[in-house]
């Protein structure tokens, strides 16, 4: 399984993102660019320009009309997804670190840090009402007053938004109402990551408590548990088989500290019914920051803090591989 | 219990108690000054002034010191004994107890009863202090005056105390008998599993487990159990527990706490190795008067047996036990002091004066102390085998241009090697003898061997005549497999080179030993089984900081301390071969310690047979192995099946919810069916990528 090296930003990646086709990967960095590219060579298509500090967030909608981007220059971007025109410019208070379209592509979903005395907050803007965009006055904008948001994605249907906190609380924000509309908190520390299933049934959380979970989407109960013995940035589920796959590693800034046999860089497959480890993919030589599967299930990327993206495509041996039970 | 360290306490506070009283006397003069120069203007309450403030008011916090009518009368002692003299032959008496009872102290009053122009031939002398009066009796009680005058010296005080008690003697209330239950209950486990205590969550939680070859079974779990860490007992009956108060002893089934011992700042513990006793070590509390840096306990009452002041030993344990428990020694500046259970009193009520004494150490095997002097211009340095009671020296070797010595004991006592790194005349840098003694024969014979290599660590076989040593330099060190035949000579069995390690941990029960480069070293693990001396099995636990034998020799435990650090810790258990059979990891992991057997009951002969029947018992043991490992399997095959069915369900149950939702999902996106990859293939464009492929042709320069 040799893996495509794309080497397309020069900081740490902090998302990676493949479109609902899976022909194209979607990758953000702690650099203004945001990058797209042929997910089948590594081939680079584009970019996506006009952003002046790290971008945290890329989402695409599902018929590669947009996409959407938010970054640490306090702003949110839709840009053309074909022609790589900058569309809008939603400007916010604070940096924009999650961000999303919902199901039906027509409204976006964003939330900003909790930073230079501004809250933390989720906007929701319907792309249908140009005057939305035009004012920047987006038709919801909840306050997130106790702990600020550190992940967050669109529940099936467009009815919702999961977030997960920097306490490690989950919680569901009606997109019509914004009420809360139900709460959980499993983990003890910072959720890095949420992901969906490709059916939006479930939905796997990253955290720093050295934990990925699997939540049900509408009624948020805690349903399976893979433990490792670092933090947990990204987690990912497989779109055909009961697979996921964790990546993180010894934090950023104690990783110069020690070697990279130390970090435990490697991305690791769980098996979802039984939580056992099956598999290690090495590569990175930092933590790894962003995982996601293809939508075929036949290959992963992987974007680490490194800087490098790394597309595997998975070997005969993955797919003939049965569990023992 | 008279001794010299206690005499020379005293003589300080005495010089203390100088310095204050002429402090205040100086106090006094001050005020006199004032007082003068007050005359100017009057100050003086007018005459029918009547003042209504309480001294409690004006000067509470120094009212407890107020004098007292009794004050002073500790300092009182009373002489019996004393000629009895007219008065023209009293100044001459007055001289001669003065010169005598001067020396412990100023006499600052002093009262001759006389009747009818004689004394009374009791006399009463007041010191200063009440220490110089304590002294006083100390010294001076059975001093001889001449042939009739034999002084009996005692405190005043006294005199009312034992005035007081009572003529009858009541018997002491019996203390109703606790029962704690089996204390050894552990050792009847039906598997003869070990138990070991773990620390973790950086302190904040304590488990005991047994140990299982399949996984830690937890036999007790609490949190803050202990402040910093705890001690199992030499035989395994109790485990000790450190808390700013003091210390606990927790055993029985449900570890019940047993008994507590009160001692501020407690930070170190040791037990004598018949567990009848503990010493508890503090930095706080110590006065002169009181020792109590030290405090010897007696775990079976819990009551204090005896305190010592610190000294400036660095090294603990301070006090050093005799194997039996009946003798414990500390070494002070040219001094070795013995002392004997259960008095705590000194042995033959002196210590030993030995000039220039560097280091001792208690045999294993037998009341004998093993302890090293330098050398002293022309005397040479030599080690000493003291036998005790008795004081009688077994064995004096001496050695020449020694730099250090170092004892170490085989367990059993048959050996003893001193470490002697020397620095022969007319060579350069340092040379390392082991000088081995070989306790059980006569007149203790010693034999050498010498070494050139710098020595990284050595190490007796626990119950045997091998010893192993690791020498060389970073990187390149080498072990050595020694053995010291019946008839005294050494043989070097085996030597191996280029090996990562720092220190040697020899299985208790002898022939397998684990050489392990901790730390620094990465944690190399070396398995060796010196009966053939091959290296087994070669593995890492990387950056391990302890490794830890199971009492029996059986498994062998390597840690990652969050003491030593911060990331990864874990304890992995192996078998003796070195077969890797569980990583455990526990959130900020700290320490784990096997739980000590007593020593086994069964004489040598029944060992023998035993061991001359093993096969039959092995072939027990192999089929109870099997049948709880096919027990273990199918355990877990039903833990994932059930697991497997459970996600099922819920998986179906998701999957309904998700195709009655398919209608919703459909208008979403007008109409586009977008449920599978390819469900909407009719709307496909396709596009054709073209690969690029680079063919670079480097010519190389010939």
């Amino acid at each position: 399984m040799r893996p495509i090296l794309l080497q397309g930003h020069e900081r740490a990646i902090t998302q990676i993102k493949y479109n609902r086709d899976g022909d194209l990967l979607f990758t953000v960095a702690k650099d203004p660019v945001v990058n797209v590219w042929y997910s089948v060579n590594g081939e680079r298509l584009g970019t996506y320009n006009g952003h002046t500090g790290a971008v945290w967030c890329v989402d695409v909608d599902w018929d590669n009309r947009h996409v959407l981007s938010g970054s640490a220059d306090n702003s949110c971007r839709l840009f053309d997804c074909e022609t790589g025109k900058q569309l809008a410019l939603l400007e916010t208070n604070s940096a924009v670190r999650t961000c999303g379209f919902d199901f039906g592509g027509n409204i976006i979903m964003f939330s900003t840090d909790k930073q230079m005395g501004y809250q933390c907050f989720v906007s929701f803007i319907d792309l249908r009402d140009p005057t939305q965009i035009e004012d920047n006055e987006p038709y919801m904008k909840i306050p997130c007053n106790e702990s600020k948001i550190t992940s967050a994605v669109w529940g099936p249907l467009g009815e919702n938004v999961i977030t997960g906190h920097e306490n490690g609380e989950l919680n569901l924000y009606s997109a019509k109402s914004g009420e809360i509309v139900n709460t959980m908190k499993e983990h003890s520390k910072q959720i890095n990551d949420i992901q969906s299933s490709r059916d939006m049934t479930m939905f796997i959380t990253a955290s720093k408590d050295c934990t990925a979970k699997i939540f049900d989407t509408t009624s948020l109960e805690h349903q399976k548990t893979f433990r490792t013995e670092r933090p947990v940035n990204s987690a990912a589920l497989s779109p055909i088989y009961d697979h996921v796959v964790l990546g993180g590693g010894q934090e950023a800034m104690d990783v110069t500290t020690t070697s990279t046999r130390i970090g435990k860089f490697e991305a690791r497959f769980f098996h979802v019914a039984v939580e056992e480890e099956f598999g290690r993919v090495k590569g990175h030589f930092g933590p790894i920051n962003s995982l996601a599967f293809h939508p075929d299930g036949k290959s992963y990327s992987s974007g680490g803090e490194d800087g490098y993206v790394r597309i595997h495509y998975f070997d005969q041996q993955y797919f003939d591989f049965e569990p023992e039970f | 219990m008279e001794e010299t360290e206690n005499m020379v306490d005293g003589l300080e506070v005495d010089e203390l108690e100088e310095g204050v009283l002429e402090a205040d006397g100086h106090e006094v003069d001050l005020d006199e000054d004032a007082t003068e120069e007050d005359d100017d203007i009057s100050f003086s309450d007018p005459e029918d002034f009547v003042d209504d403030i309480e001294d409690e008011e004006l000067l509470d916090d120094v009212l407890s010191e107020r004098p007292q009518e009794a004050d002073g009368i500790d300092s009182v002692v009373v002489v019996d004994n004393v000629p009895q003299v007219g008065p023209d032959r009293l100044e001459k008496l007055k001289n001669v107890i003065n010169k005598i009872f001067s020396k412990f102290g100023k006499i600052t009053n002093e009262f001759y009863p006389d009747a009818d122009g004689l004394t009374k031939g009791y006399i009463f002398l007041e010191y200063g202090v009440p220490t110089h009066a304590q002294e006083a009796v100390k010294g001076a009680d059975g001093y001889k005056l001449d042939k009739q005058h034999t002084f009996r010296v005692n405190l005043f005080t006294d005199f009312d105390k034992y005035m007081v008690v009572c003529d009858e003697w009541d018997l002491p209330e019996k203390q109703p008998f606790k029962d704690f239950g089996n204390l050894r209950s552990w050792l009847e486990d039906a598997d003869c599993r070990d138990q070991f205590s773990v620390i973790y969550e950086s302190g904040e939680r304590t488990s005991i487990f047994w140990n299982d070859v399949k996984e830690p079974i937890p036999a007790e779990e609490r949190a803050r159990w202990t402040e910093t860490y705890v001690r199992w007992s030499p035989r395994g009956t109790y485990l000790a527990t450190f808390h700013q108060r003091g210390i606990a002893l927790w055993g029985g089934e449900k570890f019940k706490q047993i008994q507590r011992f009160s001692h501020q700042g407690v930070q170190l513990i040791d037990y004598s190795p018949c567990e009848r006793y503990l010493v508890t070590f503090s930095p706080l509390l110590d006065t002169e008067e009181d020792p109590q840096a030290i405090i010897i306990w007696d775990t079976l009452t819990g009551q204090k047996k005896r305190g010592f002041h610190c000294e400036s030993s660095a090294h603990w344990p301070i006090f050093k036990w005799s194997h039996d428990g009946k003798f414990f020694a500390r070494m002070t500046f040219d001094t070795l002091s013995i002392y004997e259970t259960p008095s705590m009193g000194l042995l033959d009520k002196k210590s030993l004066k030995i000039t220039g004494i560097k280091d001792f150490s208690w045999s294993p095997g037998g009341n004998i102390i093993a302890f090293w002097v330098p050398e002293d211009k022309d005397i040479p340095a030599r080690v000493t085998l003291m036998q005790l009671p008795s004081r009688q020296e077994i064995r004096v070797r001496n050695l020449f241009n020694v730099v250090d010595c170092k004892l170490h004991w085989q367990k059993n006592g048959d050996y003893l090697c001193v470490k002697v790194d020397r620095t022969p005349k007319g060579t350069q840098g340092v040379v390392t003898n082991f000088e081995i003694f070989r306790m059980r024969e006569k007149q203790v014979p010693v034999d050498v061997v010498e070494m050139k290599d710098g020595i990284i660590a050595f190490a007796w076989e626990p119950n045997g005549s091998k010893f192993a040593v690791l020498h060389g330099e970073v990187p390149r060190i080498s072990v050595s497999f020694y053995h010291v035949k019946s008839n005294g000579k050494i043989e070097l069995i085996k030597s191996y080179d280029k090996q990562q390690a720092n220190t040697i941990f020899w299985s208790p029960q002898g022939q397998f030993l684990v050489l392990a480069g901790l730390r620094s070293m990465n944690g190399a693990l070396a398995f060796v089984d010196t009966s053939d001396c091959t290296i087994m099995n070669i593995a890492e636990h990387y950056t391990a900081s302890d490794v830890e034998w199971d009492p029996t020799g059986r498994f062998v435990v390597t840690s990652v301390s969050w003491w030593s650090h911060k990331v990864d810790n874990a304890y992995w258990l192996w078998t003796f071969q070195g077969r890797l059979l569980q990583k455990n990891s526990k959130d900020r992991f700290c320490q784990l310690l096997w739980r000590p057997r007593p020593p086994t009951l069964l004489g040598v002969e029944e060992i023998k047979v035993i061991k001359k029947d093993l096969k039959k018992y092995s072939k027990i043991f192999e089929q109870k192995d099997r049948l709880s490992q096919t027990k273990a399997s199918k355990e877990l095959v039903d833990r994932r099946r059930t697991m497997m069915e459970e996600y099922k369900s819920y998986r179906e149950m998701s999957h309904r919810l998700y195709l009655e939702q398919k209608d919703a999902r459909l208008e979403l996106r007008g109409g586009v069916d977008t449920d599978e990859l390819d469900s909407n293939v009719e709307d496909w464009e396709e596009e054709t990528i073209e690969f690029f492929v680079t063919e670079e042709i480097i010519h190389l320069e010939e």
